[in-house]
């Protein structure tokens, strides 16, 4: 038998298999992995193709500017009026306790900010992604009406005013050869603003995310994140939903998405995620730089003898409390709308009316404990239907001209389709606004002290728990709120 | 007037707008204020009781102070319901020693002058004042003298309310020497009377750790004005209970209700708070937003003082310290106040229901958990105030309840967090958990008392551990320290290393049998009205500037300490001298999480171990005294003290402490150079001898010869062979870096314990299954060698290898495959294989099997024994594969040895 000069190696493979097998075998992994790649669900940043030479100008109208990319884009419009920067408006949906399903949305909500903008759209339109919203006659249909520019535009110099047309100085053909996906300005120039002025609405929201340190938002900050690395877009459905115009949890977006849940290397605290959103500990206060509106006293408006400042009064809408750096209210939540008052929607003057309020319960196990802002309010309501009333405040007769509730109230009870009988007051109401942006690493999250302890910020009780879980139990245990 | 009335309209109406601006503003301001009441949790709770009735104040009389004005008696009040006389008889902290009683140095510490284990009758040289035996001549401290300068720091009864013989203070009767009926008249230094009946005395204080804000400052003003009846009583100035206009304290009805009895939302009692326990222990920060602020090394509470230990669950990154590295120190102070645990959840009266746990020794085996116990209610009359604890370096009293309290191991499970950790129970079984879990304390602490000179303020010169710069101010940079690690007693008796600051205090003593210089001595020899005595000004100002700098006022040459001694001379002191001693302080909190601990192997297995690693004692050594260890700490201080060129004292711990050996640490250095002698000798004896060769092959021709190949080593033998020589390097290379980490200090320890031992059982199965194989095929004989000529057939085996073989001439000995090896390797295969390879297989087996089987280890001499052999034998090994090598080179061609053990095949001459 002669044997290949070779063979030998054969011997030593495997040879050194039998050393090298029982190693890799007993070797410990590396110390458990405590997350998969959290940047694997981070969209890459592809270069946009550069369109200053694919435009064409002159454009008189943004309408022209739209027609112009629907050459190419053929589909883009039709995407755009699917979703809701276009609509305004929620699908159907069946929302507990109430006999029809309804719709919500900016289009036909109340709020307990500006109350609503039936009659006043074309100041609140000017956030619409589409061009010449004045009326409630606006063609939802048209595909020239939608504003490509206003999440596209990267000159930074795109303005809306009246009914969400370009304002007068915008140069059109600058910002069309300037399209690129949207970046921090387009979608800051609404949502940072809502309410109608930098973090008025949100809390979470404001200009600060323009350029964040990383202790205000470690995602935008530290790791250059932008808005759509979260809200990722596909055919320009954005992900992402809050209930304060939206009733269910659909599309929404989580971190989870890219972080595991038991990504913590101390089980006590992968011991909570189960009953504590991510948000809880990561976003310790909210409004972290910007005050934001906490409250909000519509029954002083119109008067000349208050002192005007943009965060205490202004005559036109009435009294104002603004904070910053605040604890949130924390609630439990599964992401749903357990009530959001709909026009019509009989009141109890004497009790605090909720706008809308979140759903979940301590039994409810897909609901976490979250952090909210809660917005306080006096609006007008009729005293003798007990029904919350929307006034008209924009253009002609409105509050904002004429300092007349009477007048205001009747012309916006006519366009929503109200039943005003001529007697209002003011009702006390909140609306709830989930905490979740401006996230802190983890050497900000609270710890242990500030939720727990005698100087925790929690109220236990009121969370349906006996008392402080760290003593009594979480929610699971035998010794504790058992489901 | 016409124009002024527009004026005044105009003016009332700012006055009316601002006022509506303002209505609206306080009402939008209220109605937030309404929601955001609503949503904060209720009021701070502490650890109220919510059943603690009210309760009337009753004086020593049993009737309510709100009718006699008198002060509180807390054993009445406390004690109509709880068993009062049972808790002040059954507490450490109330006897502090006075229990303990005995003639002056018959005490643990051995201190001439200290005539208690406990805090009343130990000497505490940072405070300096020592209460003094009866019978001294000059006295420092009398009881009442005791009280109103240490009391602050003591709860009461005992020696603030007993005598050394057991009568109430109150019914002493009055006698001129007595150290217990009379008070040193500080101008004097004469005993003066002290009237007991008017100072009354200072009763167990269960306000001061039960209720939530204890007036510490206002009760030690009525120690100190020597108003002791009264001293519980101003525990509670500040609420609405009790005020204090000078020395006379007047109740407040009001706090009172209808029924003379103090409400509970006016006096809350609660179990104590880390505030409660901190308030004389060290410093606890229990507040989230208050940044925890403590100047540069004037740290203020007792543990603080001694070891740096800081109770809060702050994140140092958000103290208002002057931390180095602040911004990296991304953990608590203590992970125990992290997770709020409290002082007593560990420190638990050891009669509690809740926590009282058996000890596993008294235990029956049939038991995990006995639930027969005190029931609540029994419990709450007679709480035993006997709190569980550990074992400190620098506590004597009470050594019956040491090691009472609950163990690291109580509550936390070892094994499922240390799994990384190879050795495991050989680490616990050297290592106290602190050792690893206190790897640093994060601020300062005292190192040096030095009372042989006094400051100005009448303070002792200090020296400061983990902090630079001006240590006395917020300037100060906060470095922290490395505690040094001393071996302790655990609760089996067993010693393991235990973190510990060491603190030396230097000072003048006198006589026979000594005591301390008396402070007031002290203050006499260097102060003259208020200012330095000229001749210590003359003798200290080293830079003669007039002025005695902090850096001058240090006894560092002769001239100073003799002129301070002739002064203290002078005073009638006899034979003054300067010694020093050394207390250890342990260190058990401040505990870091797993992320905050040592976890860096060759942090203790390389040359600069902690293990070993010295600590700072002193950086001048006052009159070149050399300072001893304070008695009775049951620690094992056998290391020694030595003084660097700068005169700076060191304490090195002892190199070799018993049965530990640390891999990569302890070595024995004559072993391996002989070892290295060894391997050196024989690379040098193969390179000279393959020198020759070449020499002589050069100069001589070789005939040409007719060679064969044969068949020499089957499949198996060969596998066998390759195997055994990958394992064998592999474990010397890697048995290297353990035994030596520094070297190789790009390798990992961890790692290279880990291959080391799996590489070790392949080489015993390998060498299993060829003993098995050569057994079987009757291989075994050709090591056996044939006793007939063998020494014959050695020496022409050694003679060819140093004289034929250059010469050309043939080997003595065919090799074929019935017989492989010439006689010469025959011995050496034979020891290598049946002597060497089982030797280093059972010492490296015993070494692995430390933790498994620690007797066995143990009888056959332990670590110590076992690793100097195995690492001897490694050496041999080494320089037999340098030998083993060579000679194969020394077949019919250089390569055929190594050809035929390749390939089976080699080519001999036929």
């Amino acid at each position: 038998m002669k044997l290949s000069k070779f063979t030998w190696l054969f011997g030593a493979v495997f040879i050194i298999g039998l050393i090298v097998i029982p190693i890799l075998v007993f070797f410990p992994g590396k110390e458990k992995s405590i997350s998969a790649d959290p940047w694997k669900n981070v969209p890459l940043k592809i270069p946009h193709i550069e369109h200053s030479a694919i435009i064409q100008g002159p454009f008189e109208t943004g309408s022209d500017v739209t027609r112009a990319c629907l050459e190419c884009h053929e589909e883009a419009a039709q995407e755009v009026m699917g979703t809701v920067h276009w609509t305004w408006e929620s699908q159907p949906y069946n929302l507990e306790g109430r006999d029809s399903a309804v719709t919500v949305g900016k289009k036909n909500s109340i709020n307990n900010f500006c109350i609503g903008i039936q009659g006043n759209w074309p100041g609140c339109t000017s956030c619409h992604a589409g061009y010449g919203w004045e009326d409630a006659n606006f063609d939802f249909s048209q595909e020239e009406l939608v504003d490509c520019l206003v999440c596209h535009d990267n000159t930074g110099t795109y303005v809306k005013g009246y009914a969400g047309l370009p304002v007068e100085s915008v140069d059109l053909e600058e910002i069309a050869k300037s399209v690129a996906l949207p970046t921090r300005e387009n979608c800051g120039s609404c949502h940072f603003k809502g309410g109608g002025g930098n973090a008025v609405k949100h809390g979470d929201l404001d200009e600060t995310l323009y350029f964040p340190p990383s202790n205000v938002d470690i995602h935008m900050g530290e790791h250059d994140f932008l808005c759509t690395d979260c809200h990722q877009t596909e055919n320009h459905n954005i992900m992402g939903r809050s209930i304060s115009v939206s009733l269910d949890d659909a599309n929404q977006v989580y971190c989870t998405d890219c972080h595991k849940e038991d990504l913590h290397e101390d089980d006590r605290i992968n011991g909570h995620v189960d009953s504590v959103a991510c948000q809880s500990c990561h976003i310790p206060n909210a409004a972290t730089r910007d005050a934001t509106k906490m409250y909000w006293d519509w029954s002083t408006a119109g008067s000349d003898e208050i002192e005007e400042s943009l965060h205490t009064y202004l005559k036109i809408k009435g009294s104002f409390v603004y904070e910053d750096n605040f604890t949130p209210i924390y609630l439990w939540y599964n992401g749903g709308v357990a009530e959001r008052y709909i026009y019509g929607d009989v009141i109890d003057p004497e009790e605090i009316v909720h706008i809308n309020y979140p759903a979940g319960a301590i039994k409810d196990s897909t609901a976490k404990i979250f952090p909210f802002k809660i917005h306080l309010a006096k609006q007008p309501y009729d005293t003798v239907n007990n029904i919350l009333l929307q006034p008209k405040t924009v253009g002609e007769g409105g509050f904002w001209t004429e300092f007349d509730w009477d007048l205001a109230l009747q012309l916006g009870s006519d366009i929503v389709g109200l039943n005003y009988i001529g007697e209002y007051d003011f009702a006390e109401t909140d609306m709830y606004w989930p905490t979740t942006h401006m996230v802190k690493a983890a050497n900000e999250a609270l710890t242990c002290d500030q939720c727990h302890g005698s100087e925790g910020r929690m109220d236990w009780e009121a969370l349906g728990y006996y008392g402080d879980p760290i003593e009594w139990g979480g929610r699971y245990q035998s010794n504790s709120y058992q489901p | 007037m016409g124009n002024r009335a527009p004026r005044l309209n105009r003016i009332s109406k700012i006055f009316v707008s601002t006022g509506i601006s303002l209505l609206v503003i306080a009402g939008a301001a209220l109605a937030t204020a309404n929601v955001v009441s609503a949503r904060t949790p209720a009021e701070k709770k502490e650890q109220a009781s919510p059943l603690h009735p009210s309760f009337p104040f009753l004086d020593e009389d049993g009737m309510n102070v709100l009718e006699t004005g008198n002060p509180v008696s807390t054993m009445n009040t406390c004690g109509s319901c709880h068993d009062s006389a049972f808790i002040a008889e059954h507490s450490f902290h109330v006897s502090v020693g006075l229990n303990d009683l005995s003639s002056p140095g018959k005490t643990v510490t051995e201190r001439p002058w200290d005539i208690s284990p406990g805090f009343f009758g130990t000497w505490n040289p940072l405070e300096y004042r020592y209460l003094s035996p009866q019978g001294d001549k000059k006295v420092d401290l009398t009881t009442p003298d005791w009280i109103q300068l240490y009391g602050l720091r003591h709860v009461g009864g005992g020696p603030a309310m007993y005598a050394r013989d057991g009568q109430l203070l109150m019914d002493l009767k009055y006698s001129s020497t007595s150290l217990e009926t009379n008070i040193v008249n500080p101008e004097t230094g004469k005993l003066e009377r002290w009237d007991w009946q008017e100072s009354g005395v200072v009763e167990m204080n269960c306000f001061l750790c039960h209720t939530p804000n204890p007036n510490n400052d206002s009760r030690a003003n009525a120690l100190q004005n020597g108003d002791f009846k009264w001293a519980n009583a101003a525990t509670l100035v500040g609420s609405d209970i009790i005020s204090v206009t000078g020395d006379s304290y007047t109740w407040n009805p009001d706090a009172f209700g209808d029924n003379n009895e103090i409400q509970p939302d006016v006096l809350q009692i609660q179990d104590p708070t880390n505030n409660n326990c901190g308030s004389c222990h060290g410093l606890v920060h229990d507040n989230i937003e208050d940044p925890l602020i403590s100047l540069g090394c004037t740290p203020e509470r007792w543990s603080t003082i001694t070891t740096g230990q800081i109770i809060s669950s702050q994140k140092m990154a958000d103290s208002g310290m002057n931390l180095a590295n602040k911004d990296e120190l991304d953990r608590s102070w203590d992970v125990h106040a992290e997770r709020l645990l409290n002082c007593v959840d560990c420190h638990y009266s050891i009669n509690n229901p809740l926590f009282y746990q058996e000890s596993e020794e008294s235990k029956p085996d049939h038991l995990i958990f006995d639930p027969r116990r005190v029931e609540i209610g029994e419990y709450l009359e007679k709480p035993l105030h006997q709190f569980a604890r550990g074992n400190s370096a620098q506590s004597q009293v009470a050594p019956e309840l040491n090691d009472t309290m609950r163990t690291c191991e109580s509550c936390h499970t070892v094994d499922s967090t240390h799994e990384w950790l190879p050795y495991l129970d050989s680490h616990l079984e050297a290592l106290t958990c602190e050792s690893c879990h206190i790897p640093r304390l994060y601020s300062s602490g005292n190192m040096v008392h030095d009372w042989t000179v006094l400051l100005p303020g009448d303070l002792p010169r200090r020296e400061c551990r983990g902090a630079e710069g001006d240590v006395d101010s917020m300037g100060a940079l906060l470095t922290g320290f490395e505690p040094v690690l001393i071996p302790s007693p655990d609760a089996d008796g067993d010693m393991r290393l235990a973190p510990h600051n060491l603190i030396t205090t230097w000072f003048w003593i006198y006589g026979d049998p000594p005591r301390p210089v008396l402070f007031t001595d002290l203050q006499a020899v260097f102060f003259e009205e208020g200012d330095y005595h000229p001749g210590i000004v003359l003798r200290f100002d080293d830079n003669n500037d007039g002025e005695l700098s902090a850096d001058e006022l240090v006894i560092n040459t002769d001239a100073k300490e003799d002129f301070v001694r002739d002064r203290l001379s002078l005073l009638g002191l006899s034979n003054p001298r300067i010694t020093g001693e050394i207390q250890p302080y342990s260190i058990n909190h401040d505990v870091a999480s797993a992320d905050w601990a040592l976890e860096d192997c060759t942090a203790c297995h390389g040359e600069e171990s902690r293990i070993t690693q010295s600590i700072k004692l002193a950086a001048v050594r006052p009159g070149n005294a050399q300072p001893e260890f304070v008695l009775g700490t049951e620690r094992d201080l056998s290391g020694n003290l030595t003084t660097d060129e700068n005169g700076a004292l060191y304490y090195n711990p002892a190199s070799d402490i018993e049965n530990l050996y640390v891999f990569g640490h302890n070595k024995l250095g004559w072993l391996d150079w002989i070892g290295l002698g060894l391997f050196g000798a024989v690379v040098l004896g193969v390179v000279t001898h393959g020198g020759l060769r070449f020499y002589f092959a050069s100069r001589q021709k070789t005939a040409e010869i007719k060679t064969e190949k044969i068949y020499m080593y089957g499949a198996y033998e060969r596998m066998w062979h390759w195997l055994q020589t990958g394992v064998i390097i592999l474990l010397l290379l890697t048995g290297l870096v353990i035994h030596r980490p520094d070297t190789f200090g790009f390798m990992d320890f961890r790692n290279m314990v880990l291959v080391h031992n799996i590489v070790a059982t392949i080489l015993a199965v390998n060498a299993i299954l060829a003993l098995f194989y050569h057994l079987a095929s009757g291989e075994i004989q050709q090591y056996i060698p044939h006793p007939k000529g063998f020494f014959d057939q050695i020496f022409s085996q050694a003679i060819y290898y140093l004289k034929g073989m250059f010469k050309g001439e043939h080997h003595p000995f065919e090799k074929t495959p019935e017989k492989k090896l010439n006689p010469l390797q025959q011995v050496t295969y034979f020891g290598l294989l049946n002597v060497l390879l089982p030797l280093q297989g059972i010492t490296g087996i015993l070494m692995w099997g430390v933790q498994r089987w620690p007797s066995l280890a143990a009888r056959l001499g332990g670590l110590p024994v076992l690793a100097p052999v195995h690492t001897i034998v490694a050496w041999l090994f080494a320089s037999f594969i340098v030998l083993h090598v060579y000679l194969t080179t020394t077949g019919h061609t250089v390569v055929s040895n190594l050809e035929a053990m390749i390939t089976g095949w080699e080519d001999t001459p036929s």
